[in-house]
């Protein structure tokens, strides 16, 4: 045994050292703070479909700490723990998770922005642009469409067309009406030296393959003198069906003070377009000051537009259906000196879903479920620590995304 | 079975020496690199607040408090492990090397030995992975030890600690030789088998055929390589993203394993039909 | 019995072995006779398959060599095959770990012929020492074949004769043995059998017993008439 005892010696040197490592590890690494949607008043039934996609980091008072991603729900919340194998299956968002999940044959391949899907009761469809080599800008829409009842997937590629000074394509929105599949892109185009930002829908030929059609929705220069012009979709339900889209558009001017500059809205208007009959409308809705907070959401024949005032989050529905505005109602967030802190919103089958964006030990989040029209509050609570007593030190949680199933 | 455990306990024998070398030149450069480090945070401590009247709260603000992760980024450290790592890489090729060389020709007793010849290409390789499992122990059992001090060196008010997990999990290029998760430790060393089985390949090929054996050797471990790769190539032109990525690392565990084999077979006939003492 | 069969072995362009064979039986000493550089050590290192043969076949009592084989045939290399900084009593204990037929009580019968110590290391031995453990080591085995090389190449009188006296002894009786030499003169005596090396080619493979019988000639002789032919 005298000769063996140099190789038992570092065998269990090496089984000792680095299993003690890894059971250690193992255990620490289970120590994340669960958190839970506290009910402060109403039915906490309202908030059974909402997962928040958010991120945890300990102790943000050390300079080196990394970010966790957790799922928030009405159950508490669940880490996609930071071992290896979930780094690298990736987080995609809720949405493409359950799309991967029901039909994984259709997502291989596919990007994981909600943007580029859309699903109704027959149809999922995918659009994406991909590019040719940087020089030649050879761009080419990436097309799927599953039929899901016979499960039955017509993929292609076709050609964008190549209009004169087309800078960069990129695909903002897939929707179908009546059957019929529309890209909604943003363009960039190149004028000599003006660039011009564009808006602008592809109706794609199913059966053939190929762009039967497509225009511009609207256009205007990137920026001119001073003056500058935002085009922003007011946001939808990312996969859901819409006849027509609703764009905001924002003229700001740059004033150069003696140091710096800042940019001041000096117009604002809603655009309607009816994809089906592609027919542009302006929308007139007095008093917007939209703003920076691009909080607005539209909903089946309503666009609920809202805006920030001090602590109060400022909501006017705007019916689609007899152009009429609705009564606008108020509902108080929590902030600081008179300003609330940043908030996500959506608005899903008439309800108005409110999140905080951030939760710190002095922040708290508010979870706010209210009646879409009525602004009548169904759910008031806060995220917070399952076991606060627990849980000393800094931390910083961030909500990412909300879904609502 | 016995005859190739015997033979790794013999390998390990005949490298012994050169290990303990190793172990202590780390665990000393090392230790001097902590108390070199402290020791200068700490006269800069005593500089700032006795010379240049500093207040204590001051001090902290500006120059911020001593941690462990700047020693474990410092030279001091990180020189040994490059060391260790120098070692291991070239005693890969020592290990075939040796045995040729000189007046007493060990190989022709290897090769003499009642066993597969397989079994020492085995013993070989489990005795570098041995060597290196046995650096990365040796340096999970000494970080403690030097934390330890650190702590006695510098005082509470004036560091901040970490746990030995935290340092590792935010030194990149430590959680390499350390990986975080078993999983990672598995897939990280058994590339590292793969790769020194086909170094070994290319070793016994230019064993038995010499200069024509060099080429040959350079073209199988591109060919590995490539084979290795092509999962990953075919991915991103060709198959634009077909696979989930707990699929692709299926694929490449799949391709792994295929030129393991593949380079366990090569060695197998090599060391049976074309070696040359 | 140990058959070389029509075997060539090239080195790079220059063919060393031009087909060679012979056979060697059990309870022989057959001795490979030829100047130096014709191959000899080759074809030693070819029946232990340590080196690959371009064409031809070895057979050991009928069969190929495989790994059992090594239990039965032992080859002793011109130079020790154990590693320096062993002792003698560790380099047999390595043998006793890894061979079935090692002997132990002839291993220690032969460090008491050849009056070696067994806790010196291989690399303070002297030139016959080292010559005298190599052989301890595969004589010690309990194997049918031994094939040697050289073994009285470079090593003082007084060592060669101790190891010449082995061969008369009980240690080789009945083993069949192969013995390389480029110079006849101290075993002449010994060998049963003479094969005669030259060219890559076997150009006589006779009995020595026989030709002085028969023909009154003594290998030199024999050898004498082949080379000036």
């Amino acid at each position: 045994m005298k000769k063996y005892w140099k190789s038992i010696a570092i065998l269990v040197v090496i089984l000792l050292s680095l299993g003690t490592y890894y059971v250690n590890a193992a255990m620490s690494a289970e120590h994340y703070p669960e958190f839970v949607i506290r009910t402060l008043s109403g039915d906490a039934n309202e908030i059974r479909p909402l997962v928040l996609d958010s991120s945890y980091a300990a102790d943000t008072s050390t300079r080196s700490y990394t970010y966790t991603s957790l799922k928030i729900n009405a159950d508490g919340s669940t880490y996609n723990n930071s071992s290896f194998l979930d780094q690298l299956i990736g987080q995609p968002p809720t949405l493409i998770k359950s799309l991967r999940k029901e039909y994984p044959t259709f997502m291989r391949g596919k990007d994981p922005f909600a943007d580029y899907f859309f699903e109704n009761k027959e149809y999922l469809a995918y659009a994406d642009v991909k590019y040719g080599t940087l020089s030649s800008r050879n761009y080419k829409f990436d097309i799927a469409v599953l039929n899901k009842k016979d499960e039955k997937t017509n993929s292609f590629k076709v050609e964008v067309p190549n209009e004169k000074g087309l800078e960069n394509v990129s695909v903002e929105d897939v929707q179908m009406v009546d059957g019929v599949l529309y890209l909604i892109t943003h363009n960039m185009m190149r004028d000599q030296e003006d660039l011009h930002d564009e808006k602008h829908i592809y109706i794609i030929d199913q059966g053939n393959q190929k762009i039967s059609n497509h225009e511009a929705i609207i256009q205007v220069p990137e920026q001119q003198d001073n003056l500058r012009t935002d085009l922003q979709f007011i946001r939808t339900s990312p996969t859901k069906a819409n006849d027509h889209l609703f764009i905001l558009k924002t003229e700001k001017k740059m004033i150069e003070d003696t140091e710096s500059t800042r940019e001041e809205v000096v117009g604002q208007e809603v655009i309607s377009y009816n994809i089906a009959m592609k027919e542009t409308e302006k929308i007139n809705v007095p008093d917007l000051k939209l703003d920076e907070n691009q909080l607005s959401f539209a909903d089946e024949s309503t666009i609920y537009f809202m805006t920030l005032d001090g602590e109060e989050l400022v909501v006017t529905p705007y019916s689609l259906m007899d152009d009429q505005v609705g009564q606008a109602y108020r509902i108080q967030l929590s902030g600081e000196d008179g300003m609330a802190y940043a908030y996500m919103t959506t608005v899903k089958a008439g309800k108005l879903y409110i999140v905080s964006a951030q939760m710190t030990p002095k922040i708290g989040a508010d979870v706010i479920v209210a009646d879409a029209h009525s602004g009548k509050t169904l759910f008031k609570g806060q995220i917070a620590l399952k076991d606060a007593s627990k849980e000393k030190g800094n931390f910083e949680l961030y909500m990412n995304e909300m879904f609502v199933d | 079975m016995k005859n190739y455990l015997k033979l790794v306990n013999f390998e390990f024998n005949r490298v012994a020496k050169l290990f303990v070398v190793l172990l202590g030149i780390t665990l000393v450069i090392q230790m001097v690199g902590v108390i070199v480090l402290s020791k200068e945070y700490l006269n800069m401590a005593n500089e700032k607040i006795y010379e240049d009247m500093m207040t204590k709260i001051e001090f902290l603000e500006n120059f911020g408090k001593m941690n462990f992760s700047q020693i474990v980024r410092s030279i001091w450290f990180f020189g040994p492990i490059g060391l260790c790592a120098a070692g291991v890489g070239f005693y890969i090729f020592l290990i075939w090397y040796r045995d040729w060389v000189g007046k007493n020709t060990f190989i022709y007793r290897l090769l003499m030995l009642p066993t597969t010849r397989l079994n020492i290409f085995y013993a070989k390789i489990t005795n570098i992975l041995i060597l290196t499992f046995g650096l990365v122990a040796f340096q999970l059992i000494i970080m403690p030890i030097e934390m330890l001090v650190m702590k006695g060196m510098v005082p509470t008010e004036f560091r901040s600690d970490m746990g030995l997990n935290k340092i590792i999990a935010v030194m990149p290029e430590l959680s390499i030789i350390i990986p975080r998760s078993l999983i990672e430790l598995i897939l990280y060393y058994g590339a590292g088998v793969l790769a020194v089985a086909i170094l070994f390949t290319a070793i016994l090929m230019e064993r038995s055929f010499k200069w024509k054996g060099i080429l040959v050797g350079l073209l199988y471990s591109a060919i590995a390589v490539v084979f290795m790769i092509l999962p990953l190539l075919l991915q991103e032109f060709v198959f634009n993203g077909f696979f989930y990525p707990i699929e692709l690392l299926g694929i490449e565990i799949v391709m792994g394993v295929m030129v393991l084999t593949a380079s366990v077979w090569l060695s197998r006939f090599l060391l049976m039909k074309k070696i040359t003492v | 019995m140990i058959e070389v069969k029509a075997v060539e072995k090239k080195f790079g362009r220059k063919k060393i072995l031009k087909g060679v064979s012979f056979t060697a039986n059990k309870g022989e000493i057959t001795c490979l006779i030829g100047i130096n550089g014709v191959g000899k050590t080759t074809i030693l290192n070819a029946i232990m398959a340590l080196t690959p043969i371009n064409k031809g076949e070895i057979l050991i009592d009928g069969k190929p060599l495989d790994k059992h084989s090594f239990e039965k045939i032992t080859f002793i290399p011109d130079a020790i095959t154990m590693l320096p900084q062993m002792t003698i009593a560790e380099a047999m204990e390595f043998m006793k770990d890894f061979y079935t037929c090692w002997n132990q009580e002839r291993a220690t019968e032969l460090l008491g012929f050849f009056r070696l110590n067994q806790s010196d290391r291989i690399s303070s031995l002297s030139k016959g020492n080292t010559a005298k453990v190599n052989l301890l080591l595969g004589l010690a085995l309990d194997v049918d074949y031994v094939l040697m090389d050289e073994p009285f190449s470079g090593i003082d009188m007084f060592s060669r004769e101790e190891i010449a006296n082995v061969f008369t002894s009980h240690l080789i009786e009945n083993r069949g043995v192969i013995i390389t030499t480029h110079e006849v003169g101290d075993i002449e005596h010994l060998i049963d059998k003479v094969v005669l090396l030259d060219n890559g080619l076997v150009t006589k493979e006779f009995s020595a017993e026989e030709a002085r019988e028969n023909e009154g000639k003594s290998v030199i002789d024999v050898m004498r008439e082949v080379y000036h032919r």
